[in-house]
């Protein structure tokens, strides 16, 4: 699973980014994604048919700054810009970002 | 128009709103599903089929989605994985209503088992790695399950296995319907593979963990409660009770079989077996369950049948000292019984019953025989013959008989403390236990007191004289440990007192060493116990000053006489010595004149000169002379006998004769005898007013052993009788120059019968009045008490010195009564007053 450090999300608009896997993980969805047989597990390539190239440089952005600080509290909030908001959202709810990162039972 | 600060408007990619919808989006995820089933679903893309679930629960269509998985699945099981299973029961098992019991060998039967449960194992993973990728796709759903509190789609998938599969009722041959069901066949399996495993064959642990463990992970219902998981409610109980049945059956063959020592061995690596398998084989939430099974088949069950069999019971094992089967005997009970009771009351029935075979021992002992010589002290009455060994006579039997009983007493403490130290582990309970057997054992042989005491002085007397201060040290050990049994402590007293006695006035013993076993007991027993031993310890001591003293004084008054006798005196304050050295015991016939004996006149005169030398520094104070506790060395002069030429008659001879006091004074009256003079025993006694008993033991002592044969005695016959007469032997030789004549009373020997019921007569007159004293004492304090208040109060104050009977304290009290010390109180009769 883990091959390599970094991934490449790709946005239904053509724009790929590379994400460090460690960072990308936060999103439960991603690492559904990434665990199990499929076809994004094997190439590290995860595209998203449903969210814009601005929309997901910010959700990138967002992985490297949670990373970043990762290990301090009292973070400052990140600067979203007021246009893409509801995008953002929505791709967040997607990506399951919306609650604290659960490990989930595997038996 | 749109302004660079408001939220963009959300555009999604021209998509058709058909091709968005519910059945193709469904079309996707079935297809998907058919490929994670089979296998396939390295082409698959996740995101693909993420997003499909997630457009079906925007449109607010997720149950019907999660209904049409459920219908997929169920499909998918008739369809394709009851057919694998229907045919692996049938190829592995001959015929299912024989799942129980089977004609085919063990082997056959394991190896088809073990099939059986890998097709099974191998459905349930694979079944179960489907369902978490499943899962993961629809995780978007389950998102929005959880906040309406439905059933996971993990969990409704795990329970269509359980409910489809595994609650799958198998068909017979025919076709008709079974009352089994498949999870009761791989139960059956399990099982049976587990009691093969516990024969010894060799089965695949890993296949039953894994089995068990996809047993803990279902469920009986969707709901997922903690305690319903389907290995709690049904493999678990099934597995108690086949194990119950197992062991029930393998003790009985054991009991059949082999002994206890085997089934205790074998008892220990079952456990150790079944706390291992809890880790291999089944979860280790059975683990303390089975435990229990174990202890209950195993331990508890036949308990009683092992220990009670003839040469390897508990009996065997403390008699041959059998530590390791007591020490596994020991780790079993501890387990199933806290208080130890079986255990507990078999070892004290063996401790008692040991212990009362040594008394029988002792009454078929013969002591009679001369090897048993070692342990008679000094040889007296009987002695015949100079040189070879002797018999003991009954007297020194019986002293045998008494060391032999505490050596044994002692020798089973040492079984008993090595025992409890090896096996059981210093356990308490196991501890008191033994030492209250002990007690009461000791306390039921009526001559223990006398008996400890006897082993006391012969250990102090013999055994201690030149031994290094460890051994000592072992010997006084032993003593206090058995002083501290005995309950009849005023008995033991008064027989200590009397042997204490004998040895501190005939020297017999170091005194260092006797000082520090008293000291011990009155560490022991307290103070007033050992008073009177300390006190005959300090007239010792000063009784020694004296005589240097006195000694000092008479060469001071310059009375130079040659003749004049020397005297080493010891001085006895009365009420410390034993009552018989005293010389105040009751004699048979009531003849109360000991002091009263005719002393020769140059002995007269000694003693009146040190009585006035005594009472130059105290006043007030009268000496009473004991002589049948005295001694007294005597040079006598043998002239050579005339008419004989050669040998020692022919010679003067010269010895000095060490006698008794009154031996002493007996032979002090043939000084005044012409040669051929003889005097009568009457007139010996008339002269000198020894008391017969006495004056006959001096005169055999003086006149029928050839050793000591300074008179002669006519007739020549071994008794003695009033009318025999005595006269100076003349023709007396004896290889030694310095003769001791055997002193009577030297020897602590055991009391004859009618001593011994002198002795505890006297000892229950003395305890009449401790009792009384008792009583007024508390009720003193008290005034007013009821009956029973009033004895508990008493026995638990004299506890330390014996054990007042109730019989004998109610005596006491209506004597108290009529005395007036007491009162009834009026209205209650069972209580008292106090009348000051």
């Amino acid at each position: 699973m883990s091959d390599s450090k970094y991934i490449t999300l790709i946005s239904y608009d053509g724009f790929e980014f590379v994400v460090l896997r460690e960072a990308a993980l936060i999103s439960e969805t991603i690492r559904a994604m990434l665990r199990g047989p499929f076809r994004e597990a094997q190439t590290g390539r995860c595209e998203f048919g449903e969210i814009r190239g601005p929309v997901l440089e910010k959700v990138v952005e967002y992985f490297h700054y949670h990373h970043a600080n990762r290990d301090r509290t009292d973070v400052p909030d990140m600067d979203i810009p007021v246009d893409i908001c509801l995008e953002l959202l929505m791709a967040a709810d997607f990506l399951g970002l919306d609650s604290k990162p659960q490990m989930r039972d595997i038996s | 128009m749109a302004s660079r600060n408001r939220p963009r408007p959300i555009r999604r990619p021209l998509i058709n709103k058909e091709a968005g919808g519910f059945d193709q989006c469904w079309a996707t995820l079935q297809s998907a599903m058919t490929d994670i089933h089979n296998k396939n679903a390295s082409k698959l893309s996740f995101e693909n089929l993420y997003r499909a679930s997630y457009k079906i629960t925007l449109v607010k269509r997720g149950e019907d989605l999660f209904n049409k998985v459920k219908e997929f699945e169920t499909e998918w099981f008739h369809k394709h994985i009851i057919p694998g299973v229907d045919e692996l029961v049938r190829n592995n098992l001959p015929s299912i209503a024989l799942i129980q019991m089977t004609t085919s060998s063990s082997h056959e039967r394991r190896e088809a088992g073990e099939r059986l449960l890998r097709g099974i194992r191998k459905i349930w993973e694979d079944h179960n790695t489907s369902m978490n990728l499943i899962a993961d796709m629809l995780m978007y759903l389950e998102r929005s399950c959880a906040e309406t509190k439905q059933a996971s789609v993990y969990a409704t998938t795990i329970g269509l296995f359980r409910d489809h599969i595994l609650k799958y009722g198998l068909k017979d041959v025919d076709g008709s319907d079974q009352p089994f069901i498949i999870l009761d066949v791989v139960i059956a399996v399990v099982l049976d593979l587990i009691n093969m495993d516990r024969d010894g064959d060799i089965v695949d642990r890993n296949l039953l963990r894994d089995i068990t463990g996809m047993l803990e992970q279902l469920y009986e219902t969707d709901e997922e409660k903690e305690n319903e998981k389907l290995y709690t409610t049904i493999f678990e109980p099934r597995f108690l009770a086949a194990s119950d049945v197992f062991y029930k059956a393998e003790c009985e063959k054991l009991l059949r079989e082999s002994d206890a020592g085997s089934w205790l061995r074998h008892t220990r690596r079952r456990l150790l077996e079944e706390e291992e398998r809890c880790v291999t084989s089944v979860s280790n939430f059975t683990k303390d369950s089975i435990a229990a099974v174990l202890e209950k088949e195993l331990v508890l069950a036949k308990m009683d049948d092992f220990l009670a069999m003839e040469g390897s019971g508990l009996k065997a094992m403390v008699d041959n000292d059998r530590e390791e089967d007591l020490g596994i005997l020991y780790q079993l009970i501890s387990r199933i019984d806290k208080s130890k009771n079986t255990l507990k009351t078999n070892l004290q029935s063996r401790v008692m019953e040991l212990g009362l075979e040594i008394e029988q021992t002792l009454k078929n002992t013969d002591f009679s025989a001369p090897t048993a010589a070692g342990a008679a002290g000094e040889a007296e009455e009987g002695a015949e013959g100079a040189d070879k060994p002797k018999a003991l006579g009954p007297a020194a039997q019986q002293t045998a008989a008494a060391i032999k009983w505490v050596d044994d007493v002692l020798k089973l403490k040492a079984k008993f403390d090595s025992l409890l130290e090896n096996c059981f582990n210093n356990d308490l309970i196991i501890q008191s236990a033994i030492t209250k057997s002990f007690s009461d054992f000791i306390n039921m042989f009526e001559r223990s007191a006398e008996f400890v005491s006897l082993f006391i002085d012969d250990s102090l007397k013999r055994g201690l004289k030149g031994k290094s201060d460890e051994d000592a040290e072992v010997v006084l050990q032993k003593a206090i440990v058995l002083v501290r049994y005995l309950s009849d402590r005023d008995l033991f007293e008064r027989y200590y007192q009397k042997h204490l006695g004998r040895r501190l006035l005939h020297s017999k013993s170091e005194i260092h060493i006797e000082k520090e076993l008293v000291r011990r007991m009155r560490a022991e027993l307290g103070n007033h116990f050992t008073a009177k031993f300390e006190g005959m310890f300090k007239d010792m001591e000063l009784s020694k000053d004296l005589s240097t003293n006195y000694k000092d004084h008479i060469r001071n008054l310059g009375d130079d006489d040659r003749k004049s006798t020397e005297l080493a005196i010891h001085v006895l304050t009365t009420n410390f010595w034993p009552t018989d050295v005293m010389g105040r015991g009751v004699l048979q016939d009531g003849d109360t004149s000991r002091s009263d004996c005719i002393f020769p006149p140059s002995i007269k005169r000694l003693q009146e000169s040190f009585y006035k030398f005594y009472c130059q520094d105290r006043s007030g104070r009268i000496l009473t002379w004991v002589p049948s506790t005295g001694s007294a060395d005597i040079k006598c002069f043998f002239p050579k006998v005339p008419g004989k030429e050669s040998g020692p008659l022919s010679k003067d001879r010269r010895y000095e004769l060490n006698v008794s006091t009154y031996g002493m004074i007996v032979l002090m009256l043939f000084n005044d005898l012409a040669s051929d003079e003889s005097l009568s025993f009457e007139e010996i006694q008339l002269k000198t007013n020894i008391p017969v008993p006495d004056l006959t033991k001096t005169l055999t002592s003086l006149s029928v052993p050839p050793k000591f044969r300074v008179l002669a005695k006519e007739p020549l016959t071994k008794s003695v009788k009033p009318t025999d007469k005595f006269s100076f032997n003349a023709q007396f030789v004896s290889k030694q120059i310095k003769i001791r004549v055997p002193v009577i009373s030297s020897t602590s020997k055991v009391e004859g019968n009618e001593e011994r019921k002198e002795t505890e007569r006297k000892n229950d007159q003395t305890r009449a009045h401790v009792v009384d004293a008792a009583i007024v004492r508390i009720m003193k304090q008290r005034k007013e008490l009821t009956h029973t208040q009033l004895t508990t109060e008493v026995i638990g104050q004299l506890s330390g010195r014996f054990k007042p009977e109730i019989s004998l304290i109610k005596k006491r009290i209506e004597d108290l009564l009529t005395r007036e010390y007491l009162e009834r109180m009026e209205g209650d009769t069972a209580a008292y007053r106090y009348l000051a």
